[in-house]
């Protein structure tokens, strides 16, 4: 029988392996880009976790809005990645210093 | 030990050995063909949630256009796949990191009780997808209308960042018509033979 327990561990574990995703790969913004979209998808996992042992449908219609958010944000991502790599000629976020922040 | 519980295990295990080579992984394609499968999985452990509705957007939208998308932007960048110098010190960091988030993590789930909170006399009749629309177009209708704007303001900022000069070229430049005048446009031109 599996429990909300079982979901709910596999969720933060997904969630732990994707903010180690973002600390490697810092040689490559895309690869950042997919781990922030592991996230979501954790998040994702648990919203409609306790969606379904609540039965409360409001946990699914928030999932839905994530994820067309998520999508407008990886477009939006993509689009400047596409132009910064015009520019720089490089994917590496170390290299991203222009506003001298 | 029934066929559900076999299913979840099976498909989680995927989940989380494909997310530790997405992330370990230094060809972009593998990566993104990686999410692919994790998407996939997910839907499919979405489908045991039974939140049928967001499984399918989540195979359509997710696999069938965002990840289509980082596709073609790996074929339009073109990089060169090339191994990571500083990559031991930032792994060992983030294992620390994330081991003591998924530690805090675990104990938050192992000593909460959730149960209270668990509420099975409600079994709805109907399907999921009714449900959600039935949700969406009432009570969260002010939402659903902000979600289409924030998709029209996300497809015109995807279009505006990568537009150059050089493709607006058929627009006019009024700073240009103010400075001419008739000499530079005008060139009277005597014909000999009349």
């Amino acid at each position: 029988m599996i429990t909300m327990t079982h979901y709910l561990v596999f969720s933060a574990l997904l969630f732990c392996i994707s903010v180690a995703g973002i600390f490697i790969n810092r040689k490559n913004i895309l690869l950042l880009l997919m781990s922030i979209e592991l996230m979501l998808l954790s998040v994702n996992t648990n919203f409609i976790v306790f969606s379904h042992y609540t039965n409360d449908i409001t946990g699914q219609v928030f999932v839905f809005f994530i994820l067309a958010v998520a999508a407008a944000e990886s477009a939006i991502g993509l689009a400047i990645i596409v132009s910064l790599h015009r520019i720089k000629n490089s994917l590496d976020i170390n290299l991203i210093n222009k506003l001298k922040g | 030990m029934d066929i559900l519980t076999i299913l979840f295990y099976l498909v989680t295990s995927v989940i989380i050995l494909s997310s530790i080579s997405l992330i370990i992984v230094n060809n972009t394609v593998h990566a993104a063909l990686l999410l692919v499968l994790i998407f996939f999985n997910s839907a499919i452990l979405w489908l045991l949630l039974k939140a049928e509705f967001l499984a399918i957007i989540l195979v359509l939208v997710y696999v069938g256009a965002v990840l289509v998308l980082f596709l073609f932007v790996i074929m339009l960048l073109d990089m060169p796949v090339k191994k990571n110098i500083s990559k031991k010190l930032y792994l060992l960091f983030s294992t620390i990191i994330s081991i003591i988030m998924f530690s805090e993590l675990y104990m938050v789930i192992f000593f909460h009780d959730f149960s209270e909170s668990i509420n099975i006399n409600t079994i709805s009749e109907s399907n999921n997808t009714y449900e959600i629309g039935l949700l969406l177009f009432t009570e969260y209708i002010f939402s659903f209308e902000v979600t289409a704007f924030i998709l029209l303001v996300a497809i015109i900022a995807a279009i505006a960042i990568n537009m150059n000069e050089k493709q607006r070229a058929l627009r006019q430049n009024p700073g240009k018509q103010i400075l001419e005048n008739k000499k530079s446009r005008l060139k009277i031109i005597k014909d000999k033979e009349l």
